[in-house]
């Protein structure tokens, strides 16, 4: 016999809560499997005791281990789960906002703002939380700017958002070239280079805990307003007739991401793909509400990172640029999004 | 009670597109709109709405001053359905639906088990409650039409306003379009539609505005409104207005275009 759609509409819900349960637990796995991967090996049972000597006592255990334990794996696990979540919702976020399955969270300039921000710091010689800051502040002045002229134009707020921030973008790329053109090539040029390629090295306990602030922030908020998101993904007349203010809710979004995006590139410099990539893997898995897309994204997100980072510091005895593995990663992903679409159509 | 539109006037930024439009509806009323293209059907639907400012007169909603409702207000009084249309995301019926919740709801809040019981209702009201689980860009253009009517529903307005609700649907899909806005009026809502076709409001409609360079050519009960006359000095072509019966016995109204037959002889004539 068939069952009552309310009852069908129970079970999915049963179901999709189960799913986003398995996605923690996903997480929380992959958590704990990176704490022994790395150059210097851990065993299972070091890493265990490491964690209880904070708390207890424990003879004989390697003073080595409890500190790569805590001042190495731990931020920079903790980092690299707190970027991939942030950048997956921020990336959610902005395909229901622009009503655009491939917009990623740079598109209004966040990540080519913050690179210029970094490159003057880099170039002025400053010391390194200094160029985090520089890179936070560049990637936030970006938005805001794109913004504020996208107000002026007479065209629908979506279109004016992406052509400002497409102009934002061309701006601070050609600032960063500038910069890399009349660095030193011996040593402030490698270091911008390297800066923009994402890496979690620079990842410790301090630069941690001043990103993790911002992107704690701008996830809660974004948490808080998940399910108004669906109503953004409607027509924007349609959306103001169902009661909401559509301006006021795309501003507060915008807000948000970018401390999202910006707080995880002074972080971990540039990781492209993943805001692109996980909403969509996310949306396959719990579907489009984004009432369960978001915590689920912020899951997927937080796992998937983990893992890249894990892979960026294994697979070679020198460690990868973890931007460099989410491309590889990220861009075959995309030709098959393209090709599948085309399909659709 | 109802919708009272007085004087109206407004439009986008070069001018004026309605000028002085007055009518009025209530409770258990059909209004069609009826016009030739760029009249201000658009536009004066768009100012019922609260999305575009008056410029001059007023208009009341159950007797309150729209300019003074907030958005989350007026959408507790009047409900746009637009056509049907593809959304980028593929949701399912009952997420579609519950979002006409959103004025319920406020901002931090997520649909209760109270609000998807109300989704139900909207979707059991329209005989579609077996579409809540199927995925809303799946469906036909008419059933897409009902599931956003169905939204309108949820979302407890007693205005419902529809734009051209039949312009893509086959003709099928069409009538029972048609069963459900005169059923709906008859449950005690005051609908307010446009439509291409001056047949319809002869068929559903219960008042008729017929519209012409943003003004009233006429307002009143079909039959009154739907002349020949009327729709010669709108559209600019003769059109007969016919009333016969059906096979039931029933009177229906039917609107002909008609043309002066060609006198064999004159010049360019075949």
């Amino acid at each position: 016999m068939e069952l009552l759609p309310q009852e069908a509409a129970r079970q999915r819900r049963r179901y999709y809560r189960l799913i986003l349960l398995g996605l923690g637990l996903v997480l929380l796995a992959a958590i704990l499997l990176s704490f022994w991967i790395g150059y210097f090996p851990l065993t299972p049972v070091e890493v265990v005791r490491a964690f209880l000597s904070r708390f207890t006592d424990q003879t004989g255990l390697r003073d080595q281990a409890v500190t790569i334990f805590w001042n190495i794996r731990l931020p920079r696990i903790l980092s690299a789960v707190l970027i991939g979540a942030s950048l997956s919702v921020a990336g959610a976020t902005y395909q229901g906002m622009f009503r655009n399955p491939l917009v990623s969270p740079d598109i209004l300039g966040v990540s080519s703002g913050a690179s210029l921000g970094a490159s003057l710091a880099i170039l002025w010689g400053a010391s390194n939380w200094l160029i985090q800051l520089a890179a936070f502040v560049g990637g936030v002045s970006a938005v805001t700017f794109s913004y504020l002229v996208s107000r002026k134009s007479a065209h629908s707020q979506i279109l004016s958002l992406v052509l400002t921030g497409s102009m934002v973008m061309a701006l601070c790329n050609a600032g960063v070239t500038m910069i890399k053109y009349v660095s030193d090539p011996t040593d402030t040029l490698q270091k911008i280079t390297f800066w923009l390629m994402g890496s979690l090295k620079k990842a410790d306990t301090e630069a941690f805990l001043w990103s993790a602030l911002p992107m704690v922030v701008g996830l809660i908020l974004i948490f808080l307003l998940r399910w108004r998101i669906n109503l953004l993904t409607l027509e924007e007349e349609e959306a103001r007739t169902l009661g909401i203010h559509v301006r006021r809710y795309r501003m507060i979004l915008i807000f948000a991401s970018t401390l999202l995006s910006a707080a995880a590139v002074c972080l971990g410099g540039l990781i492209g793909w993943v805001g692109l990539m996980i909403p969509h893997m996310a949306r396959a898995l719990v579907g489009p509400d984004y009432h369960r897309l978001i915590p689920a994204s912020a899951l997927l997100g937080g796992a998937y990172l983990v893992l890249m980072d894990d892979l960026a510091r294994s697979v070679l005895t020198m460690e990868l640029p973890l931007g460099v593995v989410t491309s590889i990663m990220g861009a075959p992903f995309f030709i098959y999004l393209i090709i599948k679409r085309k399909e659709r159509d | 009670m109802g919708l009272e539109v007085e004087q109206v006037w407004g439009g986008y930024g070069g001018g004026d597109v309605v000028r002085g439009v007055s009518c009025r509806a209530d409770a258990g009323d059909v209004l069609c709109l009826v016009g030739p293209n760029g009249c201000g059907k658009t536009t004066l639907f768009r100012l019922l709405l609260g999305i575009l400012p008056l410029t001059g007169g007023s208009i009341r909603l159950d007797g309150d001053e729209l300019r003074t409702l907030s958005p989350r207000e007026l959408a507790t009084r009047i409900a746009y359905i637009p056509q049907y249309h593809t959304p980028v995301y593929a949701y399912t019926v009952l997420d579609v639906v519950t979002m006409g919740r959103a004025s319920q709801l406020s901002a931090f809040e997520t649909p209760k088990a109270a609000d998807r019981d109300a989704a139900f209702a909207a979707l059991e009201k329209l005989g579609a409650a077996h579409l809540a689980n199927k995925k809303y860009t799946a469906l036909s253009g008419g059933q897409r039409q009902l599931i956003l009517i169905a939204r309108a529903i949820c979302q407890a307005a007693k205005i419902l306003v529809l734009d051209e609700p039949s312009a893509n649907l086959d003709y099928a899909n069409h009538q029972l379009l048609m069963e459900v806005v005169a059923d709906l009026a008859r449950r005690g809502y005051c609908v307010v539609m446009s439509t291409h076709s001056p047949e319809y409001p002869a068929s559903v409609g219960t008042k008729v505005l017929l519209m012409r360079e943003g003004q009233v050519a006429a307002f009143g009960p079909p039959e009154q409104v739907i002349t020949p006359e009327n729709l010669q000095a709108v559209y600019g072509i003769e059109i007969d207005v016919v009333t016969v019966r059906d096979r039931y016995g029933a009177p229906r109204t039917i609107c002909l275009p008609v043309k002066r037959p060609c006198t064999p002889g004159r010049e360019g004539t075949p």
